[in-house]
């Protein structure tokens, strides 16, 4: 019986170590991040906020996979200089369908929260083709193979219901003609442009991106992606204006 | 390897090779048009291979009972030498991305080989394949020392080292397919999340079977850190990586939080990853080995509990330094900076505490390579926490966030702390693993020592100057009130320190290759095998003043 | 949502607080208390001790 005295305290004492990190170490966590799953309540918000439109969202998803984010933050610090450089400084609400965010933690290139109709389509594909042609000192890989990639559409209605799952607003009818809708919006004369207006707003930018009118590419996506950054809603720049204001 | 496991071992690995195979081909099926396929092919070979491996020499004879009257080394000795092999790939590929910055042509025209999916590569390569499976080939070997009790059984330790490794390629040849979260430190999509949780709860299960074994009432403060850095690790990865897959047959999915929530998630686990995987562990080989390598024991075993409670409850307020003037709330911003400069006292009661042990050992340390590196490590421990504290102040974070400044910081910790400490653990294991006198070429542990110090020195040192001026630079304003330079004339000013830090990381590449060199002929020289046979040559050169 | 955000904000603020003076004072005693010293000696001095072989 002894044996069993002993190993009974040996392990209550093995048990009590583990519940003992879990209990120190987990609550730090919880009471820091808890109240942040409330925070809607006191955010500031935008009633004009759109959804990604389907190419926008697989050029979100291209700019993930080519790990983009190493580079380029999307994150406008409340910093004079920032402001000065990159815009209006990021507001929450911005990022509110971003799953997951891109915020970043490096800028081996500059910010990307707001570059959205910076620069014109044409510029970012060359850029995209050979950056050198058109920064001469850019350290930036190119990505010329974007151009000759055909973008995957037969899946993008499983991205819309996924991003519905996890909290994005996504209507039945936005998933049922995600794959026209991704078609549409780099196809201006098509009859699927005028759907993708109707679900997402006139706002919305039709164009061809990547200057190929018989092919929808990864370049369209990316660029389409590029171009709507910053520019789901105007709540930035407005909130900006009235903190001008009243200083 | 086989004829050590039972026969009902060997019995229990061909079903998980079994189960591992169909989970393989079920992913790879369900995946056939998607890259979830190929890993789904990865899968499916691997558990073949397991199955073909048990299998061919099933009818061996089974090991004797002997063995328990021995500790079980073998899945320590496959840790270190996986070990060295990562750090060797990991640190090549960081050179080779370093390089990148200094010519970018040099991805030679491939998707696969762009800046934004080697980086991934390299930091999966290093921190999980490096410091991973040195971690779990120290642990094993520290638990069963100082539990004095062998580990509970042969198949278990393989299923975590191999299963572990196996998740560190399907991460590493995931990026270089474009397979990735995007969340730093935690790319891996849901499937291989998924089965790094199955191999880290029977990680776990074995640390608790071993210690309910031991002699001693008191755990001994190594296997403290060990098991937080195994408990909290396996916290921080299910809830940060939460989230929901397309399809069984995607390997693409979406975080379950978005924007404000995502950030502090994301950071309270890069940070914490920091403090449980990257210190936590490493502080646990510290504790074990510098004490037995300098034969003294620790300063202050009462420091050392202090410091473990106060990290596993400083560290984890302090991820939201990461987001300073962001659209994080001001009141969480200022409690992360709280905590990370009182982390201060236990990171430094560490460090101390490590280089007060070695008080009048320093010969031992003049003379001894193996020793210097834990030495080194300490130092440097000490100077990164201090770094980053400050870096965590508001005013200094405006300045270095988003700059090679961060960069810098990481690699001080990296290379001086983490990876000079493992360097000098695997050191002091080898002859202990082996049963050598001592390792092949004492001259070779000290040219990799003098390498990996200059590499490391040039390394933080270019980072500090390009990221302090690429911060200054960003903030100048001229006498007109614009900003005086672009973000060009920032990029231009950086390539010689680009060019400085890649050579820093050959350097420290180079010293990593001569340690894999003379680990490796120290395993293969038999004639190196020590004199008086068993055990670890090391406490009979240790002068015990106290006895 | 029925919890405020005002209150998880409060009871973070006044309960971490609490939290963080108990945990430091538990770990104080329990490091210096007298009885424990021995032990952690001798865990000290284990690991340089024999330790070839498991205990049985």
């Amino acid at each position: 019986m002894s044996i069993f005295g002993f190993h009974y305290r040996l392990e209550r004492k093995a048990i009590s170590l583990i519940l003992g990190i879990v209990l120190v170490s987990s609550i730090g966590g919880l009471v820091e991040i808890a109240p942040l799953f409330t925070i809607s309540q006191t955010v500031e918000t935008a009633p004009d906020m759109r959804l990604y439109t389907p190419l926008e969202l697989a050029g979100r998803n291209i700019y993930i996979r080519e790990g983009c984010y190493a580079c380029h933050s999307q994150m406008i610090r409340t910093l004079r200089d920032e402001v000065d450089r990159y815009g209006p400084y990021s507001l929450a609400v911005e990022s509110k369908y971003d799953h997951p965010m891109l915020w970043g933690s490096k800028r081996t290139g500059p910010d990307l929260a707001r570059i959205g109709e910076k620069y014109s389509d044409q510029w970012h594909v060359a850029h995209m083709i050979n950056p050198r042609d058109v920064v001469p000192v850019s350290v930036m890989p190119a990505y010329d193979w974007l151009l000759a990639n055909e973008l995957r559409t037969d899946d993008l209605s499983l991205h819309l219901k996924a991003q519905r799952k996890v909290g994005v607003p996504y209507t039945d009818d936005m998933v049922a003609n995600a794959a026209a809708d991704a078609y549409g919006q780099a196809n201006p004369d098509s009859t699927q442009a005028d759907g993708l207006t109707k679900r997402y707003g006139k706002a919305t930018t039709v164009r061809i991106f990547d200057g190929q009118a018989d092919r929808l590419t990864e370049m369209d996506a990316m660029v389409a992606y590029l171009q709507v950054l910053g520019r789901l809603t105007t709540a930035a720049g407005k909130s900006m204006a009235q903190t001008g204001a009243s200083q | 390897m086989i004829a050590q496991l039972t026969r009902n071992e060997r019995l229990h690995a061909i079903q998980i090779g079994l189960v591992v195979a169909v989970c393989g081909l079920l992913l790879g099926l369900a995946g056939r048009d998607d890259p979830i396929g190929l890993h789904g092919g990865l899968i499916f070979v691997a558990g073949l291979l397991a199955i073909f491996l048990v299998g061919r020499d099933y009818y061996a004879p089974e090991p004797s009972d002997d063995r328990l009257t021995r500790y079980y080394d073998d899945p320590s000795k496959a840790g270190v030498v996986l070990s060295i092999a990562w750090a060797v790939f990991g640190l090549a590929v960081g050179d080779w991305v370093a390089w990148q910055l200094v010519n970018p042509d040099l991805t030679f025209g491939g998707g696969w080989s762009s800046f934004g999916r080697i980086r991934p590569v390299h930091t999966t390569s290093v921190i999980f394949g490096f410091g991973g499976n040195g971690l779990i080939a120290t642990s094993l070997y520290v638990l069963q020392r100082t539990s004095r009790a062998r580990l509970p059984d042969q198949l278990a330790p393989w299923f975590v080292l191999l299963g572990y490794n196996l998740f560190c390629v399907l991460a590493v040849t995931g990026y270089m397919m474009g397979i990735t979260q995007s969340k730093e430190y935690a790319e891996p999509e849901w499937y291989a999340d998924i089965w790094l949780v199955v191999v880290w709860v029977v990680y776990f299960l074995i640390y608790l079977r071993t210690l309910a074994r031991r002699k001693e009432p008191h755990i001994y403060v190594s296997n403290w850190y060990y098991m937080a850095f195994i408990l909290v690790v396996a916290i921080l990865h299910i809830v940060n990586n939460l989230a929901m897959p397309l399809s069984f047959g995607s390997a693409k999915s979406y975080s379950a939080f978005s924007g404000v929530q995502d950030a502090m998630t994301q950071w309270w686990y890069g940070h914490n990853a920091v403090a449980f995987f990257l210190t936590a562990g490493f502080l646990g080989m510290m504790y074990y080995f510098l004490p037995v390598q300098s034969g003294r024991p620790i300063f202050s075993y009462r420091l050392s509990i202090i410091s473990f409670w106060g990290i596993t409850f400083f560290y984890m307020w302090a991820g939201s330094h990461h987001l300073h003037y962001t659209a994080l709330p001001q009141w969480v911003q200022t409690l992360g900076i709280t905590f990370s400069l009182m982390l201060l006292v236990p990171s430094w009661a560490s460090a101390g505490n490590a280089l007060l042990t070695l008080n009048g050992a320093w010969h031992k340390v003049r003379d001894d390579a193996t020793l210097r590196f834990m030495m080194v490590a300490a130092v440097f421990y000490g100077l990164t926490t201090f770094e980053g504290s400050f870096m965590a102040i508001r005013s200094v974070n405006s300045l270095s966030h988003y700059t090679d400044w961060t960069i810098g910081h990481v690699h001080a910790g990296a290379l001086g702390w983490v990876a000079f400490i493992t360097f000098g653990s695997i050191y002091a294991s080898v002859p202990w693993l082996w049963n050598r006198d001592g390792m092949y070429s004492a001259k070779l542990v000290e040219a990799h020592f003098w390498l990996g110090l200059a590499g490391t020195v040039i390394y933080v040192f270019a980072m500090w100057n390009s990221g302090i001026i690429q911060g200054l630079m960003w903030r100048t304003y001229n006498e007109s009130g614009t900003l005086a330079y672009s973000f060009v004339d920032s990029l231009v000013a950086m390539r010689p320190y680009y060019v400085a830090r890649a050579v820093g990381g050959l350097f420290f590449l180079i010293g990593a290759c001569l340690g894999a060199y003379n680990i490796w002929m120290t395993i293969k020289n038999p004639g190196l095998v020590a004199t008086q046979g068993g055990g670890r040559p090391e406490p009979k050169l240790a002068a015990q003043p106290a006895e | 949502m029925t919890v405020e955000h005002d209150f998880l904000v409060g009871l973070s603020k006044s309960f971490g607080l609490f939290y963080l003076i108990a945990l430091s004072i538990a770990v104080l005693i329990y490091t210096f208390w007298p009885s424990n010293k021995r032990r952690f000696d001798r865990a000290a001095q284990s690991i340089l001790d024999g330790e070839d072989k498991p205990w049985r």
